[in-house]
């Protein structure tokens, strides 16, 4: 009797009865050979995964819906730069309203919850590891926020739902470096999921070349106001920078007056809005500060 | 400490033949393998392992470390681009029986974009002594070829110890490879 009352029952009830809820949020993506990862229906009748997830030649997959009801599915949009692939169900697949959470903060709790591959659902309960601000992939993309978990993942538990503890959902489970268990926020997947619907993918910018930061000799740091820069490793055959020119061993100071001391601070020029610009492109070549045009390109996936 | 540390070194040094149809590569990764502690031989001769640029040596009995090239049974398969800690740990290990294999893309996980401190920045001039460096040349033959004396050398050596936080030439070989691999950005 006294149980009812007993805060740990209450919390372990909690659980459960948010686990049951997400699992209506939830299909498992079949990969063949018995294998599957965990999608989140999601408003709009597509089915959000981990891009990282699902084999790059594949266009077709089968879903195991909430009650495990099989439907077969397509790729119809992926973009490796925030890690978010979307499918669209042959059939209806209903998704249930889960609210979008704000900002995650360290130490609240996490429940990420993954398809069990029949239907039901599987929970993993950690707290948020380290919450901080958005940072960029190593394609470029932008992620809104940096979301560590401290709890284990399963693989096919990968692409599923994070919720807190009011049941909202901060985002998408995925692997980070080394095994460590990150969240794609709502808000990117809010952002990025249209853009996938429209193309199919999300056009970037491209310059064509490989660049790594360096600092600036010296010698030229009066000349070029800068004190370090990215210097170009190598060039894409026929890219952009190929045809104005640039040549491997060149050190980009700033694209359009925006320093390129940090690959960050010139990421945003980088955008949908950026194809097809003429850019001025200032650079260190041979000992001397020029400036060249390049057209950027649409990067090739 | 240093007893233990001791003991899990091999007792004898063991003998690696190397197959690469690129003589400079080759030379490369002979250097890499010596100075880890093993000895090369000639692939003709008796060796207890082959560290071998590619797939295709069929029929080859001796346990096999490739670098590159696609699944053929190698006991160990590690990236062309391998460091010499990775490629000295593959020797070992399939000497000892094991059986080696780098981590794909799939399990690298989604990261964020790598960015060196800004006093660790490495200058052109830097790279151009680590490229030489990564060729296994001596501090006289990197001041012939950036024509720069040998003091010139020594100075940039030291300066990019201590941004690589290494202690070795091997080392810094190691770190530089593996920061070019985190830093670098395709735009």
């Amino acid at each position: 009797m006294t149980d009812q009352k007993d805060p740990l029952v209450e919390f372990s009830n909690a659980l459960v009865a948010r686990t049951e809820t997400a699992r209506n949020a939830v299909a498992a993506i079949r990969l063949g050979h018995g294998r599957h990862v965990t999608g989140i229906l999601w408003p709009g009748g597509v089915v959000v995964a981990s891009e990282q997830a699902l084999p790059g030649r594949e266009e077709d997959f089968e879903l195991v819906g909430p009650g495990g009801a099989t439907v077969a599915s397509r790729i119809a949009g992926r973009d490796p730069s925030t890690n978010i692939a979307i499918l669209k169900p042959l059939e209806i697949m209903a998704a249930p309203a889960i609210g979008s959470a704000g900002q995650a903060r360290a130490g609240a709790i996490a429940l990420a919850v993954g398809a069990d591959g029949t239907g039901g659902a599987s929970a993993r309960l950690g707290i948020v590891n380290r919450a901080g601000p958005e940072w960029h992939s190593i394609r470029g993309g932008l992620i809104d926020q940096r979301i560590v978990l401290d709890l284990r993942l399963a693989h096919r538990e990968e692409g599923g739902p994070v919720l807190d503890a009011s049941g909202l959902c901060l985002g998408m489970s995925t692997f980070g470096p080394r095994g460590q268990v990150i969240v794609i926020p709502t808000a990117t997947i809010e952002r990025i999921v249209p853009l996938l619907l429209k193309d199919g993918r999300v056009a970037r910018g491209w310059l064509g070349v490989a660049l790594q930061a360096v600092a600036v000799p010296d010698a030229l740091r009066e000349s070029s106001d800068q004190s370090s820069g990215l210097m170009v490793m190598s060039v894409v055959e026929g890219g952009p920078a190929a045809q104005a020119g640039i040549v491997a061993g060149d050190i980009i100071l700033s694209v359009d007056g925006t320093p390129a001391h940090r690959f960050r601070r010139i990421a945003r020029h980088f955008g949908s809005e950026s194809i097809g610009r003429k850019s001025e492109v200032r650079l260190i070549r041979s000992g001397a500060v020029n400036t060249v045009q390049v057209t950027i390109a649409e990067r090739r996936t | 400490m240093s007893e233990a540390a001791g003991q899990l070194m091999p007792i004898a040094p063991l003998r690696v033949a190397i197959r690469s149809n690129d003589a400079l590569r080759r030379a490369a990764l002979a250097l890499m393998v010596s100075r880890s502690g093993h000895l090369v031989v000639g692939m003709d001769e008796a060796a207890d392992v082959v560290l071998a640029d590619g797939s295709g040596l069929a029929g080859e009995t001796r346990s096999v470390v490739r670098l590159g090239g696609t699944e053929d049974g190698s006991q160990g398969a590690l990236p062309r681009g391998a460091d010499a800690s990775q490629i000295d740990a593959a020797i070992r290990a399939v000497a000892a029986g094991l059986i080696v294999r780098a981590p794909g893309p799939a399990d690298a996980g989604f990261g964020a974009m790598g960015e060196a401190d800004s006093h660790a920045l490495l200058t052109p001039r830097e790279l151009e002594v680590l490229a030489a460096l990564a060729e296994g040349m001596t501090n006289k033959a990197i001041a012939r070829r950036l024509d720069i004396s040998l003091h010139t050398v020594k100075f940039h050596m030291e300066s990019l110890f201590r941004k690589l936080g290494a202690r070795t030439r091997t080392e810094a070989v190691a770190k530089a490879s593996e920061r070019r691999r985190r830093e670098t950005i395709m735009l």
